[in-house]
């Protein structure tokens, strides 16, 4: 079975000559094979536990200013809240941002294997990798893996030079480009919110609130988002951070709590 | 997820000095979809009676129209009030007469029997009673209810500290929770008054 191994190949020039002996010390590394007779099977069980999972809601659109991204930060395993804190907002390199939805091993180490790829694809061609051969990459790497249990629903944020550039890739091997997505079990809420906020001429401060409601209104929905929404925005010098607030209070600041109207009150009286 | 995670819910009650506090979550969810977040857990049997149902949200309904019905005959008959212990009785074997095909329910009782004393009990979904001198959780969250009522609990609290340290349990938990909470309803019960109070929680 031929594994993807480039970005993990050492950098020891493999010698002409074949001997067996030399072969193990030289050859270049590769992930170990467990022998099973079932090799699809055995891992059916920890396929299945991962596959409901995504639990998660994260978001990227193009706009007239750039790109931007948010996500929630809520990570659940069935109902337990295993953390409120996790980063789902992975930094590729200075102008381009990962998603992270699915499992989180899987996202943090594929990104991370991005990045190495992107940084090799520079220092080889002398400029940037554009947004397209990134996602090209990832997606590539992960057909190869099909059927092998990962979970990863990732969305490519960054700035090329063609401008904003916006893909969605996942586990299945699937790359799609588009101007808006959203990845997650509350990814229908917040396209809800979304699709009806947006238009393409906004201005960042706009964006950014729009991206924030949507990931709340997602987090207030679905049971496995929640915590923190992240929004980051990429723009032509690269990605900044712009909030991370927290959605518990984000809903009393949305939906403050109003002094109800009082119908019968008590009145002392007065002489017998 | 199993058929009592299906709808959500989280369920405490805690015993103080001569009263009790009884406290909810308001989600009720289809799985991972929030549906509504104002749903009524707890239910007045009468003055000193509160039941509290937990698990799945059509048997909770129904099991408490069988209840209040049943509770009603009661007073036809013997012209007064159920005793809390009384009432656990009935819920045990209303609960066990569907022994083969049951009600997936975990009801929480609390209530004040002779002389005001405090009377709280839980059961799982056969009727099986487990009472209680301080507290009884049940729910998605129980397990983390379970650690936060055991660390904040001390015996014989004024109704005002023992409405604190339920809220602060209750809301501590259903926050490790993913399918609990979205605020809370809490009902602290003394001889002479019932204070209901709805807790402004995490909506997440």
């Amino acid at each position: 079975m031929k594994l993807d191994t480039t970005g993990m190949e050492s950098a020891a020039p493999v010698w002409g000559s074949h001997n067996e002996l030399v072969d193990e010390f030289s050859a270049a590394p590769s992930f170990e094979l467990p022998n099973t007779t079932d090799f699809d099977g055995f891992q059916k069980e920890a396929i299945q536990m991962v596959k409901p999972a995504k639990g998660t809601t994260t978001l990227a659109f193009i706009f007239k200013e750039g790109v931007m991204v948010a996500a929630d930060s809520r990570a659940s395993m069935g109902g337990y809240i295993s953390s409120q804190s996790v980063k789902k907002i992975i930094e590729i390199n200075p102008y381009m941002l990962g998603t992270m939805a699915g499992g989180a091993a899987d996202c943090q180490f594929w990104h991370r294997n991005l990045g190495t790829k992107c940084r090799l694809h520079e220092l080889a061609n002398k400029r940037r990798i554009s947004v397209t051969g990134a996602s090209k990459l990832l997606a590539n790497i992960l057909y190869s893996y099909r059927g092998m249990g990962l979970s990863v629903g990732t969305m490519i944020a960054g700035w090329d030079e063609t401008g904003p550039g916006l893909y969605y890739v996942d586990n299945e091997g699937g790359r799609l480009k588009g101007m808006r997505f959203s990845v997650g079990s509350g990814s229908p809420y917040a396209y809800g919110v979304l699709d009806n906020g947006y238009r393409y001429d906004m201005s960042v401060e706009e964006a950014a609130e729009l991206a924030r409601r949507a990931i709340y209104h997602a987090t207030f929905r679905d049971g496995a988002s929640g915590g923190v929404a992240s929004v980051y925005y990429v723009g032509p010098n690269g990605w900044k951070k712009l909030s991370g607030d927290d959605v518990g209070e984000l809903h009393y600041r949305y939906y403050p709590v109003m002094p109800s109207t009082v119908e019968q009150e008590m009145v002392e009286v007065t002489g017998a | 997820m199993s058929i009592f995670e299906y709808n959500g819910s989280a369920l405490v009650a805690m015993v103080g000095k001569n009263c009790f506090a009884i406290a909810s979550d308001r989600r009720l969810g289809v799985q991972l979809q929030t549906i509504a977040t104002d749903f009524q857990r707890i239910s007045k049997i009468h003055d000193r009676l509160f039941l509290g149902l937990s698990g799945l949200a059509t048997d909770a309904q129904t099991l408490y129209q069988r209840l209040v019905f049943r509770h009603k005959l009661y007073q036809l008959r013997e012209e007064r009030d159920m005793k809390p212990e009384t009432f656990a009785n009935l819920v045990s074997a209303i609960l066990y007469e569907k022994r083969f095909g049951p009600y997936f329910c975990q009801p929480v009782i609390a209530g004040l029997g002779d002389e005001d004393k405090p009377f709280i009990c839980t059961m799982d979904s056969i009727g099986a009673k487990e009472l209680a001198k301080d507290f009884v959780v049940a729910g998605t969250a129980s397990e983390s209810l379970y650690g936060a009522c055991e660390s904040m609990f001390k015996e014989n609290m004024e109704p005002e500290e023992l409405f604190e340290t339920v809220s602060q349990a209750f809301l501590a938990s259903v926050d490790g929770d993913c399918l609990s909470g979205w605020g809370g309803h809490v009902y602290v019960v003394t001889p002479t008054e019932v204070k209901e109070r709805i807790l402004k929680g995490r909506m997440d």
